[in-house]
């Protein structure tokens, strides 16, 4: 019994020491930080002390006025990336199945797929706006390219044998689509839309800075505009945390659908 | 299509079957650009929409008069100069953090800290502390291109085929050399992948930082000539900006065809 506590503490204690050695950097410069803001070796402007970054990320917070812009940021981009991921599959798997869809769409992503798509917020500011709609539109738009090229490379790559054992059975070919490629190409799918996402938020965080109308990237640009540095760093905070949190999401929902893997 | 259509013009000599191929091919956005010319003028105002030939004609007046290449130079500048500055740093810190655990345990914390964060969100956070201008747009680029690049570089190093290094040891080569001779040039096909993802990255944070922070560039150019409405200008822009895009992808995958002629 001895033996084995002293293993566990032992093993317990070896524990400690690796996630020290993974976090210690970190906590050095976030001392670092708060000690270098104190003494004001740094300009407040360009630097406050950790602390007051963390006072204003909870004053704003508790406010309410954060959680309403990363609502805002989270509906816009949300929205988009649904809307091109339905598209966008669509699009996709039509053309890894059918000729005629293929010979459309492949000259129109090969020349869609590289255009630099945030150049063209000044286009969907003047077509529809700085509301919601453009934000919306603008991420779905973007967002399409990636999700699209990836469910049709993967639906492409479905094994032909998995397709032939299942005609040869009489499996109709809806269902087919359905119980087969779709099934197939589900990783090829999802990883689309983990490039898409990170890309529907950088969307909606530079047409929130260039037109305004709210969201982070507003709350952003609006604090370097008055000068308060630390609403900046605070926005910056709120941005990391709903990035790694729609980053974990999307990985345990790969985790969960593509249990069977 | 093309099964069908090459099964019909068999009849032709070769080199005629492949422009009528490639012809065949394009057609689809030859369509989009007559639907886009008919509905220009027609049923959207010519404002709203200039027509391609419109267009066209503008970026031919914008090479011509060469208004177009003050911007577009700078605009190259800051994505070559983001993304060297981010080949040399991500090589150095992705070889150095698979070779060593301390560099490994120093840096990793950031790197999984910064990932999720969409670089362009830090373009406000670069204009508190560069203002508005090169700077701003240069380190955009660096740190959006960097995280490719490190994974890349840290994933081949540490991939490195163990029996060249031991092979090397044996025959008595100093750690120095083993680096430089083996871990290296093992390494180069990945980070050229990493490179590879990094260059339209590369554009779309330079885009976005002129964007909300430059007095020049081709995307403040986009800007600006939208705001004062001069849409065929800007419509032109966005056509030379995504070309050049495109063009960067294209001769970086010749120039690496060319490049890593033993793998």
């Amino acid at each position: 019994m001895d033996v084995t506590a002293d293993a566990n503490r032992g093993l317990d204690l070896s524990r400690f020491v690796e996630i020290g050695k993974s976090v210690y950097s970190l906590v050095i410069l976030l001392v670092l930080w708060e000690v270098v803001g104190q003494l004001g070796l740094i300009h407040y402007y360009f630097l406050p002390p950790l602390s007051d970054i963390l006072i204003r990320f909870a004053e704003l917070t508790l406010s309410g006025e954060m959680l309403f812009n990363a609502y805002l940021t989270l509906q816009r981009a949300l929205i988009g990336l649904a809307i091109a991921s339905v598209l966008g599959v669509i699009v996709g798997v039509l053309s890894a199945r059918n000729d005629i869809v293929d010979w459309f769409f492949d000259p129109i992503i090969k020349i869609g797929y590289p255009v630099p798509i945030i150049s063209l917020i000044p286009v969907f500011m003047l077509w529809f706006g700085i509301g919601d709609i453009s934000k919306i539109i603008m991420v779905a738009v973007g967002t399409f390219w990636p999700v699209a090229v990836n469910a049709r490379e993967s639906t492409r790559q479905v094994e032909t044998n998995l397709i032939w054992s299942a005609q040869m059975m009489g499996t109709s070919d809806r269902r087919l689509l359905w119980r087969v490629v779709m099934p197939a190409a589900l990783p090829g799918i999802l990883t689309g839309f983990q490039i898409a996402m990170p890309l529907s938020l950088i969307i909606t965080f530079v047409f929130e800075m260039v037109a305004g109308g709210g969201g982070l990237g507003a709350l952003e640009i609006q604090g370097v505009r008055s000068f308060e540095s630390a609403q900046v760093y605070a926005a910056i905070i709120a941005i990391m945390l709903i990035g790694i949190g729609l980053d974990r999401i999307l990985r345990f929902a790969r985790g969960r659908l593509l249990h069977w893997t | 299509m093309r099964y069908a259509t090459s099964r019909s013009i068999e009849v032709l000599p070769t080199p005629v079957q492949g422009v009528v191929n490639t012809i065949i091919d394009w057609i689809p956005l030859g369509i989009v650009v007559l639907v886009w010319e008919l509905v220009s003028g027609g049923i959207v105002a010519t404002d709203v929409l200039p027509a391609p030939a419109t267009v066209g004609a503008e970026i031919v007046e914008l090479f011509v008069s060469g208004e177009v290449f003050s911007h577009l130079f700078i605009s190259l500048f800051r994505v070559g100069v983001g993304l060297g500055l981010s080949i040399l740093v991500g090589v150095l810190l992705g070889v150095g953090m698979a070779r060593s655990d301390p560099v490994e345990n120093f840096f990793d914390i950031f790197l999984s800290m910064t990932y999720p964060i969409p670089k362009t969100a830090l373009v406000p956070l670069a204009i508190l502390w560069l203002g508005v201008g090169t700077k701003t747009a240069i380190l955009i680029v660096f740190l959006a291109c960097l995280l490719p690049i490190v994974l890349n570089a840290y994933n081949a190093a540490e991939n490195v085929d163990q029996n060249l290094v031991w092979a090397a040891q044996m025959m008595g080569t100093d750690e120095r050399s083993i680096l430089y001779k083996i871990v290296f040039p093992a390494t180069i096909p990945e980070i050229m992948t990493g490179v590879r993802q990094a260059v339209p990255i590369a554009f779309i944070a330079l885009v976005s930082a002129e964007l909300i922070a430059s007095n020049a560039g081709m995307g403040y150019l986009i800007l600006t000539s939208g705001q004062i409405g001069n849409y065929p200008t800007m419509f032109a822009n966005i056509v030379i900006i995504s070309a050049v895009a495109f063009v960067a992808v294209r001769a970086f995958e010749e120039a690496r065809g060319r490049l890593l002629v033993w793998t």
